[in-house]
């Protein structure tokens, strides 16, 4: 919110707007999210979060507005050069590649630090054994953070839900990104594998600005220090989370709507 | 975690360089051991030909098992070999290698060209505009007298030559074929380890992810189509030895569809696949003495049961009897 802390500020939103014809999913959004911090993004169904998830990290383009990450515009920019600039994100769907094993789709994860061609793979040059040790390397560390170490050879598609979440997770670490934009990680886990996701986002969040999109309110009471809730494409408070979780329109909003989880 | 373990990066067990020098001994002795033994020139120029078709078979392959496009113009490229070589030996008097060389250059700056037109569209819609060129080039092909030679086509070649082996000869043939393709083999088995590999497989299965971690799935897109080109048009051009003549018909989808079938037939996922698909759409035809129209029909069948039974191809039964019956130990095939 501080002026004086822009240098500081991992993502910087101001008045996005997007319209699909004739509807406004998002009127006069802005946001600051401080390095560091966990910053939790709620509202009820067709709030217009994921939409502006999407523009915050590149995919979408918003009608109007600018956004900033890492003090850079992004406005123009293809979305796998945001990527390589440090930014990871998982999907709510479709958030692993299902008919790979967990260890390949960690490597599909490692991508852009990838120096050798095929030419190098070949001739197993210096660049391929390099690049080998170095994926090897992040790959157990991902492994072990994930939990899935006993898994490294089965297919994706086959986990079970919340451990394909816990993949996605792990895909988007490989790069070790400085921002990681997490689209309702928490969606369809039950109790016990919500709280074992909650300590992997604290295991990961130290070094990393987190963003997270969620429904479940106690996975952003326990993780994020500050949560933006959005309702009709609008900001309605930005505050800590017990905060927010009791400001009036907030309520209003959440008993209104009858199909949240 | 020692550095130069070959197939590591894809993650395949140890002792597999052995394992694998193995292989391509084997596939050696093979070509070798047929090549010799077999005499009746019919059988072995047949065999030389499915291995130039099994170069065309992989080169789609490249787009559909690689980034999951139906390439129906991939015939186009095969063409371009084909007509790369009639023209080059017969009208420019060019040897045959560099007849082949200029076709191959010449097959990758089309493909650069129509790439970066029809590549901006996916699915059905990537199809039918390469089908829909091929249908351009059949029409030039055909008014272009004399160039192409008309509807009549190219035929009366030079005897056709590689360095000092006559392709006249069914065996040489077979040889030379046979290890082209080997030759491309290991080469699409090392690019499908590289980060290129693993690019086109993270577009294939899921092109927002695939973004989202970096790739830029236009120009993976791209590439394969670059790397499937010459491939294509090297078919094409050795299936000349073959065929002696080279009409307009080469552009024809029907081309395409045989070549779709053996992928099919083989398996997609598997980098020979293509190579078991084309053996098998060649040998069945012979041993059970099919009219044209009759293969068609069986061919026909065979691809329904296996898109219901096998959707991964045939190979992939022999997979589903280990997994059911033997140790579950290797991964997957490359």
């Amino acid at each position: 919110m501080s002026m004086a802390a822009d240098a500081a500020l991992a993502v910087s939103a101001r008045d996005i707007t997007k319209r699909y014809g004739g509807v406004i999913a998002l009127n006069g959004v802005s946001l600051d999210v401080q390095q560091g911090e966990i910053f939790g993004i709620i509202g009820p169904n067709g709030a217009g979060k994921s939409t502006l998830f999407d523009i915050l990290c590149g995919i979408t383009e918003p009608s109007s507005g600018s956004i900033r990450i890492m003090g850079g515009d992004i406005g123009g920019l293809a979305p796998h050069v945001i990527a390589r600039s440090g930014v990871a994100r998982t999907f709510q769907r479709t958030a692993v590649f299902a008919e790979s094993t967990v260890t390949e789709n960690l490597l599909f994860g490692r991508h852009t630090s990838f120096r050798h061609g095929v030419m190098g793979r070949i001739f197993g040059t210096g660049s391929y054994a390099q690049d080998q040790q170095s994926y090897h390397d992040r790959a157990e560390e991902v492994l072990s953070l994930i939990g899935l170490d006993g898994d490294r050879e089965r297919k994706a598609g086959v986990l079970a839900y919340g451990v394909q979440r816990r993949l996605a997770v792990g895909v988007a670490l490989m790069s070790d990104p400085k921002i990681m934009f997490l689209d309702e990680p928490a969606a369809g886990m039950n109790g016990r594998e919500t709280a074992d996701f909650i300590a992997l986002i604290r295991a990961i969040a130290p070094g990393r600005t987190i963003l997270i999109v969620e429904h479940d309110m106690a996975v952003i009471r326990q993780l994020c220090g500050r949560a933006l809730v959005v309702v009709d494409g609008k900001p309605v408070v930005v505050d800590e989370p017990h905060h927010v979780l009791r400001h009036p329109e907030v309520v209003a909003a959440y008993l209104g709507a009858d199909d949240d989880e | 975690m020692t550095a130069k373990r070959p197939g590591a990066m894809a993650g395949t067990a140890s002792g597999s360089m052995v394992r694998e020098l193995v292989y391509v001994a084997c596939a050696v002795a093979c070509i070798a051991a047929l090549g010799l033994t077999f005499s009746d020139p019919f059988i072995v120029t047949l065999a030389g030909y499915t291995c130039a078709f099994a170069l065309f078979a992989l080169s789609i392959n490249v787009i559909l098992g690689g980034v999951g496009e139906v390439p129906l113009g991939q015939c186009l490229f095969f063409g371009v070999g084909s007509y790369g070589v009639a023209i080059g030996m017969g009208k420019l008097g060019l040897p045959f290698e560099v007849a082949v060389l200029a076709a191959l250059v010449l097959s990758v700056v089309w493909a650069a060209i129509i790439g970066a037109i029809t590549l901006r569209l996916t699915g059905a819609y990537f199809s039918i505009v390469s089908w829909g060129l091929t249908g351009v080039a059949m029409v030039a092909a055909n008014n272009l007298d004399d160039i192409t030679g008309g509807p009549l086509g190219l035929f009366g070649f030079p005897p056709i030559k590689v360095g000092p082996l006559e392709l006249s000869d069914p065996q040489t043939y077979f040889m030379v074929t046979a290890f082209i393709l080997l030759a491309a083999i290991l080469f699409l088995v090392a690019v499908r380890r590289s980060p290129f590999g693993a690019a086109m497989e993270s577009v294939r299965q899921n092109p927002h992810l695939a973004r989202s971690v970096g790739v830029d799935v236009a120009r993976v897109r791209l590439k394969a189509f670059l790397l499937s080109a010459p491939l294509a048009a090297l078919a094409g051009a050795l299936s000349v030895p073959y065929t002696q003549i080279v009409t307009p018909e080469v552009f024809n989808v029907a081309n395409t569809v045989d070549g779709l079938l053996m992928v099919l037939l083989g398996g997609a996922r598997l980098i020979i696949g293509p190579v078991i698909g084309a053996g098998m759409f060649t040998l069945i035809p012979q041993v059970m003495n099919l009219d044209p129209n009759v293969r068609i029909l069986v061919f026909s069948s065979i691809i329904i049961l296996i898109m219901m039974f096998a959707p991964g191809g045939l190979h992939q039964l022999g997979l589903a009897l280990r997994d059911r019956f033997g140790r579950k130990k290797d991964v997957h095939g490359s």
